[in-house]
């Protein structure tokens, strides 16, 4: 599904990831953990394509094509996802169009009919009960004035409807009380089969313990320096970071 | 146009206008003040920022023939298929001239709806004559206007939908017109009125109007203006407005069109607890210009302001917001608020934006801001992250930025014409649909 070789990134002159490598195969869940500043949310951002990131070396395959290459709204209709750590807020855009467009235009790549409002909102209701997202939330602005659970219920809430094969989390647990975090878990989870990828970029563990991970990788300072299974992600809530850097370190 | 040519045709104009020798007096004082000065120039502060040689230069005949029976059936067409609806109390005008056939003035109880030239001075309320300092081009209306509308509402009346006034420009270049409104409320009554302004076919022309609004103790009148020129007009209009004890004015007006754009507002609050809000939006690109200059004055304690006005600015185009509130001696507890906003679409757009404070009494609450931005870059990721293609979010992000204007319509069809209006002509092309 996702390949990343030597991926080598700066922001302003600034190398961010240094080296990367990453393997990820339909049907499993990753999660990338770190430290601060080790680069996660850079990843994040690389994959759906923003573009202020400098790729200066390596290649990223998604489904063997060139990812690197593609335009963001094209990896979006191709089926690439990220929640966003910190959702935009766009006053005058309301969910339901926003919802539907993107909606529409990953089905348009597909060759599949636009939706129309009925057959949306037949769609869009089952899943707004699982995120306990209310129907009033529809005609808002996209994201204006929510809470931070909101905005991270509400780009599940996106990822539910448009069904990626790659998802890529970026912080998505941060802020979140335990009630929002066992919603957002639910919802996650409700997403996971044979033929789609996941991504978690997290800083904590507790995430992982309603989302459980098939691999967990340790990012430090660019590089992926320890990898896993759930086990590693315990391992580190219990002893921090600082073991693992050293280890990296001395190798 | 020089002088002597715009005195031959007053002269010529002011024979063919059967009125009274007082009228006539009016209107050749009114003609003399404007020929004095001249059309107004950039030296001149209130005209700073807007240029209107085009206008005055170009050779315009301001007593334009009536519209042939051909081009009235042709409007008459065109309504028909824009969807207006021909149960509406509205007054047509075809290049300033009305246009009876097209017209319904039947109105709701308490409520008069008549063309000016059809009635008698008497009829016409006092402030109808009131001269325009300070105004150059209202002063010139003043002496060439030929016909415009009355509204007049009773003690208490109310419009139960809409009153409707259309100005058709034909088609027919080089023609000037004049119109006249004058909007009397008695007290209490509440008026709900919707201007149309549109081109037949493109073609160059200038429409200079006076809207004159006169509103009595707990009178409301709600005014949304919809102009929709073709990009060669030119359009100058001044809306006065003098709103007594606990009366409320409501405008919202939409300058989608013209080459050459400049409203001016000049809102006398005179009673306690009157009130005024002026929404506005504009949109400017491929050399239009788009010039919106108010006046508010606060003259009575507990008076209430609000001016909101946004400018979508696009290639070569020019903006300008220059509002001024004044607040007199001894009007104390007044709230007045502007805020000029104004969103950037290209290297070459252009926005003059001057707010203005005059204030000669110390209960007050004044604030204004001026923002100039661009389209959001994390916005614009987030769409496209979202598979909205890159032209299809900067529209959408165009259109949000229009829509706050849009949400204080409170009439949902007026709404969705103007919204459907507003995404047709975005800069960017295609429509980018709505979001409400």
């Amino acid at each position: 599904m996702l390949t990343i070789e030597n991926l080598h990134v700066s922001v302003e002159e600034r190398e961010i990831l240094k080296g990367l490598d990453l393997s990820v195969n339909a049907g499993e869940v990753h999660a990338i953990m770190g430290p601060n500043g080790s680069g996660k949310s850079t990843l994040a951002q690389v994959l759906a394509g923003k573009d202020n990131y400098n790729v200066t070396q390596g290649r990223v395959l998604y489904r063997g094509e060139d990812l690197l290459e593609m335009e963001p709204e094209e990896r979006a209709r191709r089926g690439v996802f990220l929640a966003f750590q910190y959702p935009t807020e766009i006053p005058g855009v309301n969910n339901a169009y926003l919802l539907k467009a993107a909606l529409n235009a990953r089905r348009e790549a597909d060759g599949e009919q636009p939706v129309d409002a009925f057959e949306f909102m037949r769609l869009i209701r089952s899943r707004m009960e699982l995120m306990n997202i209310s129907k009033e939330f529809l005609n808002r602005s996209v994201n204006e004035g929510f809470s931070g659970g909101e905005k991270k219920r509400n780009e599940i809430l996106q990822m539910l409807v448009l069904e990626p094969s790659l998802a890529i989390l970026d912080e998505t647990d941060s802020g979140l009380d335990v009630d929002a975090l066992k919603i957002v878990a639910a919802g996650v989870n409700s997403l996971r089969s044979a033929d789609r990828a996941m991504v978690l970029v997290t800083h904590y563990e507790r995430l992982l313990e309603l989302i459980v991970p098939d691999h967990v990788h340790v990012l430090s300072d660019g590089r992926i320096v320890k990898s896993g299974d759930h086990e590693l992600a315990r391992e580190l809530d219990a002893r921090g970071y600082d073991w693992v850097q050293q280890e990296a370190a001395s190798a | 146009m020089n002088t002597e040519a715009l005195s031959r045709q007053f002269a010529a104009e002011l024979d063919r206008l059967p009125r009274s020798a007082e009228a006539a007096a009016r209107r050749a004082a009114a003609f003399e003040a404007f020929s004095a000065a001249g059309f107004p120039t950039r030296r001149d502060e209130q005209w700073r920022y807007t240029d209107l040689k085009p206008i005055s230069t170009a050779e315009l005949d301001f007593a334009p023939p009536p519209p042939s029976t051909e081009l009235v059936s042709r409007v008459a067409e065109s309504l028909d298929q824009a969807g207006f609806d021909e149960a509406t109390s509205r007054l047509v005008f075809i290049d300033g001239c009305y246009c009876d056939t097209l017209s319904r003035t039947t109105a709701a109880a308490g409520i008069s709806l008549a063309s000016l030239a059809s009635c008698s001075e008497a009829d016409l309320p006092v402030h109808a004559h009131a001269p325009f300092d300070g105004h150059p081009l209202a002063t010139l209306n003043a002496a060439f206007a030929r016909d415009g509308a009355l509204i007049a509402a009773e003690d208490g009346a109310r419009t139960t939908a809409p009153i409707e006034l259309v100005f058709v420009a034909g088609g027919r270049s080089g023609l000037a017109a004049h119109p006249r409104i004058v909007i009397d409320l008695g007290q209490g009554a509440e008026v709900t009125l919707i201007q149309h302004l549109l081109d037949l076919e493109p073609g160059r022309g200038w429409f200079n109007a006076v809207t004159e609004i006169v509103q009595a103790p707990g009178s409301h009148l709600t005014l949304y203006r919809l102009q929709d020129h073709g990009t060669r007009q030119f359009h100058t209009a001044l809306m006065r407005a003098e709103l007594a004890e606990d009366a409320k004015l409501n405008c919202g007006y939409f300058d989608l069109g013209g080459r050459l754009v400049r409203n001016d507002f000049d809102v006398r609050l005179a009673g306690p607890g009157a009130e005024a809000d002026l929404n506005g939006l504009f949109l400017a690109s491929s050399g239009q210009h788009t010039d919106n200059h108010i006046r508010m004055d606060h003259i009575a304690p507990r008076t209430r302001s609000a001016e909101s006005f946004r400018g979508i600015i696009g290639d070569r185009g020019h903006g300008v917001f220059n509002g001024k509130v004044v607040v007199h001696r001894d009007a104390q507890h007044i709230d007045a608020r502007q805020s000029s906003d104004n969103l950037l679409l290209a290297d070459n757009a252009e926005i003059d934006t001057k707010p203005e404070l005059e204030i000669y009494a110390d209960d007050v609450k004044c604030s204004h801001g001026a923002t100039i931005g661009e389209l959001d870059d994390d916005q614009l990721f987030y769409l496209r992250a979202r598979g909205l293609a890159d032209e299809e979010a900067r529209n959408l992000l165009t259109f949000a930025f229009a829509n706050t204007v849009l949400e204080r319509v409170a009439l949902p069809e007026l709404r969705e014409l103007v919204a459907a209006r507003v995404a047709a002509r975005l800069p960017n092309g295609a429509t980018a649909g709505g979001t409400r």
